[in-house]
């Protein structure tokens, strides 16, 4: 194996390019499609537009479609696979024996168990803790609060409640008033926050996983004149109210954070640099690579005049992009190939060219059984806070 | 005149007795409903007020203008599986078309009900004159259109409503939220629709045995292709208003309200197999699903128990209304005299 990586292996379709697959497990929101159109737009900027080959595979939501798209791929004589995995540990055999032919598997933002595959991922930087820890600040350690959670069963959402569960406990003053599950989604987070509210219309905050802008807007239409301290991921919708004047006014306050697309463009970055021999393989046991967890609070959020991050901006104006748009899809050091029109279109910015990640790229990520390894154990400091001080003691 | 024959011993008494039923049932509902909406008091303090029913009210419009389509389907002895794909395809027309102005609003809307209530056609020719079953058909129907909306979008459906729709949505006179009083509109005219015009006679009577409708001189298929091709049409303007509601569209958005659709059919006191139903149970049906879970969403329940209890609620719902309770009820009322 090792051997086999440290050769630059041979280009291995007709035309002499790389063959690499993007596997996708589910399309159909946002985060799924800039994930996807950013590996798109990576692979049709120079030089890889002459060099890589790319196809791009749907499985649906089932392992079982996945795991066959995968043995498929293998057999085809793929170089590589960049993938987002539907489950963390079903698909491990398939990835193991396409290991062993060869094949250089990256997994974006969902994780799998395997060693041999790279999980390039910000699940293990900390969201759940983080912004737990933030939303008490805001309520100054005491009040109601709603937890809107994601996908019940999914390995992402223990991940994320744990590490809030595990700060909230710490404080007496807080109490969960309602929890439930939003699915990742605006409309269903709307919904379950209006029928919350109802019972509950004296919330103090919320800690929202994605979905967020849904919370707020339940909340306006429970009362128009009262808003809340809430946490939430990074939809372009939440980031402009945190940064809007007259809802600062009713009361929003709170932090953005989450999953950001442009994972899948570090991992496919990482991928073509050590099939082309630029970056030596790692060993199996340190393949699990952090990418850093996004943080912008209400004074931190800075409008973008242009088609990409410059000069600090990270969200953009509202008549550019929907609501649920997922902003952390670029990111001016890792990725600086990007535009709005390639997460949006999977198309390459003009006069673009690839250029090389920085050397110390590569931040690894602490173990985590049942999310990125199998027979490990995790570091006595799991649900330490990294982005984040406490201002209020317990 | 024969002394033995009495013209009021003679009178037809069943339709009657019928009538009886349908509102023994629709009352039961509405007598669920607002006992529930009383009983969660006992679960928060804050619940069981008037603006919980309107929070009940709102969230349940969406569901009463897609349910009343599958009732209509489900009259006719069918079954609309495509509810979920053509929500999809509502909210995905509309902020398509409308890219986040109110341009053209005024026959985008319309159009968009065209094109879903051809579609409901499709169906509806599918069933009636290929002989394919409904549920197969509807669910072919639906996969295709959703695929279609994946394929178009790319995954992301782009644009926003008109921002008349989201004030729509947001907006309350009187102190009662704009869709609350679309809703009653709604209901109003649906009701009429099913119950008290001709076309809905005539429905009732396909549903009912549609060999004897033939005879009748009903035009049986153009009638139950009607019934899916408003269903569809129904589905997409819940789509469209689920749009200004969450401001954009999801590919997934539909997802929530197939089964609630029959669930709330079937609740509301209509025969599963067809001939018999009346919308405004179907409505009772619909306030019935969304004050349980508004209630189990505020008791705090996990998801696993969330679902177990409506699904108990549902069975209870109907057993009280299995038609045997209700002959037993009226023989009960009878022995006396």
């Amino acid at each position: 194996m090792l051997a086999a990586g440290m050769q630059p292996a041979e280009a291995k379709t007709e035309d002499g390019k790389w063959l690499i697959y993007l596997s996708l497990s589910y399309s159909g929101n946002s985060w799924q499609s800039e994930a996807a159109n950013i590996v798109k737009a990576l692979a049709k900027t120079p030089p890889y537009d002459e060099t890589v080959e790319l196809v791009e595979v749907i499985s649906g939501t089932d392992p079982q479609s996945q795991i066959s798209d995968y043995e498929s791929m293998i057999a085809n004589g793929a170089d590589g696979i960049v993938s987002f995995p539907i489950s963390s540990n079903a698909l491990n055999r398939t990835v193991r024996h396409g290991c062993e032919q060869g094949v250089l598997f990256f997994m974006y933002d969902a994780t799998v168990t395997e060693q041999c595959a790279y999980n390039v991922s910000y699940i293990t930087s900390g969201f759940g803790e983080n912004t737990a820890q933030a939303l008490v600040n805001e309520l100054g350690g005491e009040g109601k609060i709603f937890l809107s959670r994601g996908v019940p069963g999914n390995s992402v959402d223990e991940r994320h409640t744990n590490g809030a569960m595990h700060i909230f406990n710490q404080y007496p003053g807080i109490e969960i008033a309602a929890e439930y599950y939003s699915n990742w989604d605006d409309r269903t987070t709307q919904q379950e926050t209006s029928k919350a509210l109802a019972a509950h219309p004296d919330v103090d905050g919320i800690w929202a996983q994605a979905g967020e802008y849904g919370a707020i807007q339940a909340l306006l239409q429970a009362d128009e004149n009262r808003l809340v301290p809430m946490t939430g991921e990074n939809s372009n919708g939440f980031r402009l109210a945190l940064a809007n004047e007259e809802y600062q006014a009713k009361g929003l306050s709170g932090v953005s954070a989450g999953s950001p697309p442009a994972q899948s463009g570090l991992a496919f970055k990482l991928m073509m640099e050590m099939l082309e021999g630029e970056r030596d393989e790692l060993p199996e046991d340190q393949r699990n690579i952090q990418y850093p967890l996004p943080w912008v609070t209400a004074d931190d959020v800075k409008l973008c005049e242009g088609d990409t991050f410059e000069d600090g901006c990270n969200t953009f104006p509202g008549d550019k992009v929907p609501s649920s748009f997922v902003t952390e899809v670029f990111n001016p050091e890792l990725l600086p190939e990007l535009s709005l029109a390639s997460a949006l279109e999977g198309t390459p910015t003009p006069g673009a060219t690839i250029q090389p990640l920085p050397a110390g790229v590569i931040e690894n990520a602490p173990n985590e059984p049942g999310i990125n390894c199998r027979n490990c154990d995790a570091p006595e400091n799991l649900y330490e806070l990294t982005t984040v001080e406490p201002t209020v003691s317990p | 005149m024969n002394p033995f024959y009495s013209v009021t011993d003679k009178q037809d008494t069943r339709q009657a007795q019928r009538l009886n039923s349908t509102t023994i049932a629709v009352l039961t509902i509405y007598g669920l409903v607002v006992l529930m909406i009383f009983g969660s008091r006992l679960v928060s303090p804050s619940l069981g007020g008037i603006s919980q029913l309107m929070n009940v009210l709102y969230l349940s419009s969406f569901l009463v203008i897609c349910a009343f389509g599958q009732g209509l389907v489900i009259l006719v002895r069918g079954l609309d599986l495509s509810v979920a794909s053509m929500i999809t395809l509502g909210g995905v027309l509309s902020t398509t078309f409308m890219q986040g102005t109110n341009e053209g609003l005024y026959f985008i809307i319309p159009g968009i009900l065209l094109i879903s209530a051809l579609v409901g056609v499709i169906s509806g020719l599918g069933v009636t004159h290929l002989s394919i079953p409904p549920f197969i058909m509807t669910m072919a129907m639906g996969l295709i259109v959703y695929s279609v909306c994946l394929g178009f979008t790319e995954g992301t459906p782009r644009g926003f409503p008109a921002p008349m729709l989201n004030a729509f949505m947001q907006n309350k006179v009187l102190g009662v939220a704009l869709p609350i009083l679309l809703m009653l509109v709604f209901i109003l005219i649906f009701t009429i629709l099913q119950s008290y015009s001709a076309f809905g006679r005539k429905l009732n009577a396909v549903g009912n045995n549609p060999d004897a409708a033939n005879i009748a001189g009903i035009a049986v298929k153009r009638m139950t292709i009607s019934a899916y091709a408003i269903s569809a049409a129904c589905s997409a303007l819940a789509g469209v208003l689920l749009a200004a509601y969450a401001n954009g569209a999801t590919l997934r958005m539909g997802d929530d309200y197939l089964l609630p659709s029959i669930a709330a059919v079937v609740v509301g006191g209509s025969s599963i197999l067809g001939g018999r139903g009346s919308f405004l149970g179907t409505v009772g049906g619909a306030l019935l699903l969304t004050t349980l879970s508004s209630m189990l969403s505020a008791l705090g329940v996990g998801q696993g128990w969330k679902t177990i209890l409506e699904g108990i609620v549902i069975l209870v719902a109907l057993i009280m209304l299995r038609e045997q309770i209700f002959t037993g009820l009226q023989s009960m009322l009878k022995k006396p005299n």
